[in-house]
């Protein structure tokens, strides 16, 4: 008995060691003490809808639901679990509350089967075996489940087949077997999920939220026409947004905005930025880019703003040196400008470049995304890598099409003939796709000095094509 | 003062002697001509401020004169865009390359993929205007159609604010028009290079002279 009081001062002092012991020791056993205060006054509905498969009509009903309770928690793909005992008396009792849920579900087309019990796993387990158990007393679950058949709990086909071929069918004979031998032969996660369906250990459901989404609609007093009263208009708005974001700590990407007319059909304009926004005044601006390229067919009546998908937004620091000097990093500029370039010319206006390894010329480059926020590189130099000094001499430019040239006297001829300065380069490929070029490249220089890439056809009729400039 | 005195271009040799350029002869961004960082006034392009590159013909030799710069700036460590607004072709991503430029830095604005002839008026200069601007680039090349002489005082002024190096490319006829640009240099296409003929540079030493390219 003498070490457990000599040890004791020792465990306020020291620290603990870190890393070796679990840090969620001392939470547990609170967790442990707060669970078996709350348990005796759960009540769990466990709510199973057959054939249903789509995860946005569950989370509607999710949404519906929440007005029974705020403890609604998701069980993909067609169960549903509520906390009720708060509830029981304001919605006239169980009868009462499975009458108003079963109701709930009447619009989805789907017939539900309700349970309740003490522990969500016991009340979702009878619903999933069709059983309407009404389970009040923890003391009766055990006996309530037993004769329920093992396929409601889900485990792995193969776990459910070995007990089978124990004789073990129903939950009853599960919960018999020896705790040690049963986690040794059929693995410790399914002794865990028995622990939690008879409520030995805790069951922690994560509460659903319902996705917050951003609308607002303004009606105006007088019909508007001019974009910049509309953006005067939209100001107010723009506000609110700027409001709820950094309320909620979110950003957007996507923003709509539907202007209403008296006749013609709503106008839609969609603003889609490079990173997450939170800042009203700014979206304001660059929507006001995007307004600018919109035609209005008849004046406005009202307004609407909407903002569906909310992004959670991170705030940076600041850096201390400015873009372009030494050390100086343009990460926030960079996405700017992509937005303000997007908002007014056109999603595609903007674009980066890469190669491909292709040797048709056309087909050697490929537009993409626009490049990344400039950051700074790990490889700090690479000075050493890249070119290649063995590559062919391409041009700077190069004709989105080649263009046909005159010829004379074989001699292809553009403000006058060319002279063609260096050996011919074939190329000769693509007869596998469909886009067969068969081609004699040279460099020529016209009357001017400018060097041009032509290339002769090797087909017939040996047509002479202008393909870039040297620049 | 006569630069070109041997007298006095000996008597300054002395170490004694310090001079402001010597200063600045870093400021600039070299490039890898060495004759023409010779004349130029920060003894290479400006790292902030607008230039005009005036040519007879489109293709004279006006971006290959830049390429070095380009590969350079897209290379260091912390390198910020290198934007094309509005270029009249597409740009040859391969030819690029091989020039040593760093292709994820480089971004185009319209160009020769919009066919589009509301773009190329005044959405090109503004794009121009906005890149210069944003601080986000370290080098914006534009093709902006017949500029008048405010809208470029308003990029050299969007340059200056961005430290963004723009370059402006101009037909030969508008050498004849005064321009806000901090140096403006004129090229025509030689056999093996091209021959420059520098406008106005602050400081810069004026008269044409040639180049040649590095490969011929």
């Amino acid at each position: 008995m003498r070490p457990r009081t000599a040890e004791l001062p020792y465990t306020g002092t020291t620290p603990a060691p870190t890393g070796s012991a679990p840090a969620t020791a001392p939470l547990h056993g609170v967790g442990r003490a707060t669970y078996a205060a709350v348990r005796a006054r759960e009540l769990w509905a466990g709510l199973h809808l057959s054939g249903f498969a789509s995860v946005s009509e569950l989370e509607q009903l999710a949404i519906r639901a929440q007005r029974f309770t705020p403890r609604v928690s998701l069980v993909p793909p067609d169960g549903l679990l509520l906390e009720l005992a708060g509830s029981l008396h304001l919605f006239g009792g169980l009868e009462g509350l499975r009458r108003e849920l079963t109701g709930e579900c009447q619009p989805l087309q789907v017939r539900p089967v309700l349970a309740f019990a003490p522990t969500p796993l016991a009340a979702l387990t009878a619903a999933r075996a069709g059983q309407p158990l009404i389970i009040l007393d923890p003391a009766q679950l055990t006996g309530q489940l037993a004769p329920l058949p093992l396929s409601a709990l889900r485990w792995p086909e193969e776990t459910r087949a070995r007990l089978a071929r124990a004789g073990v069918r129903t939950i009853g004979a599960v919960l018999r077997l020896p705790r040690a031998g049963f986690a040794r032969r059929f693995g410790v996660a399914q002794l865990a999920s028995l622990d939690t369906l008879t409520g030995r250990t805790p069951d922690v459901r994560a509460d659903f939220h319902a996705p917050v989404r951003f609308r607002r609609r303004h009606e105006l007093d007088c019909e508007l026409s001019d974009h910049g009263r509309l953006l005067a208009a939209l100001a107010p708005l723009f506000d609110a947004l700027g409001t709820f974001l950094i309320g909620h700590q979110c950003g957007v990407m996507q923003l709509e905005c539907r202007f209403v007319h008296r006749n013609a059909p709503p106008t839609d304009c969609a603003l889609s930025l490079a990173a997450p926004c939170a800042d009203g005044q700014q979206l304001g601006a660059l929507f006001g880019e995007r307004l600018n390229s919109v035609p209005l067919p008849e004046p406005v009546r009202a307004l609407e703003l909407w903002a569906d998908e909310l992004l959670p937004q991170r705030s940076s620091c600041r850096a201390l040196w400015q873009p372009g000097e030494q050390g100086g990093e343009a990460r926030e500029e960079s996405e700017g400008l992509i937005d303000r370039l997007r908002a007014r010319l056109g999603r595609e206006a903007v674009h980066g470049l890469a190669q491909r390894p292709e040797h048709r010329p056309e087909n050697a480059w490929i537009a993409t995304r626009p490049p990344a926020a400039a950051q700074r590189r790990v490889l700090a130099n690479r000075a050493a890598d890249g070119v290649d000094e063995t590559l062919p001499t391409r041009p700077l430019w190069l004709l989105p099409a080649p263009q046909l040239l005159v010829a004379h006297k074989g001699l292809p001829h553009r403000h006058g003939p060319l002279r063609l300065l260096s050996e011919p380069e074939r190329i000769e490929t693509g007869w596998w796709d469909g886009g067969e070029v068969a081609r004699d490249y040279y460099t020529a220089i016209d009357r001017h000095g400018v060097r041009l890439w032509v290339f002769r056809e090797r087909e017939q009729p040996h047509g002479w094509f202008l393909h870039g400039v040297f620049g | 003062m006569v630069v070109g005195d041997p007298k006095i271009a000996r008597l300054l040799e002395h170490p004694a002697i310090w001079r402001g350029r010597s200063v600045a002869q870093r400021s600039g961004l070299s490039t890898g001509f060495a004759a023409l960082d010779e004349h130029l006034p920060d003894r290479g392009w400006p790292r902030a401020g607008l230039i005009e590159i005036l040519v007879g013909r489109f293709g004279s030799g006006e971006l290959a004169l830049l390429m070095p710069a380009l590969a350079a700036l897209t290379r260091s460590a912390t390198a910020r865009w290198c934007v094309w607004v509005a270029p009249p072709l597409v740009p040859f991503a391969p030819a690029l390359a091989s020039c040593g430029v760093v292709l994820d830095r480089v971004a185009l604005v319209g160009g020769a993929r919009r066919q589009d002839a509301r773009f190329r008026g005044d959405p090109g200069m503004w794009a121009f205007e906005q890149t210069l601007g944003s601080g986000a680039c370290d080098a914006v090349l534009g093709w902006v159609r017949q500029p008048k002489p405010r809208d470029i005082r308003r990029l050299q002024l969007a340059a200056e604010r961005g430290r963004t190096l723009g370059v402006l490319f101009r037909p030969r006829r508008a050498a004849r028009e005064a321009s806000a640009a901090m140096l403006r240099l004129s090229i025509e296409p030689l056999a093996a290079g091209v021959r420059v003929t520098l406008i106005k540079g602050r400081s810069a030493h004026r008269g044409a002279f040639d180049l040649t390219w590095p490969g011929s």
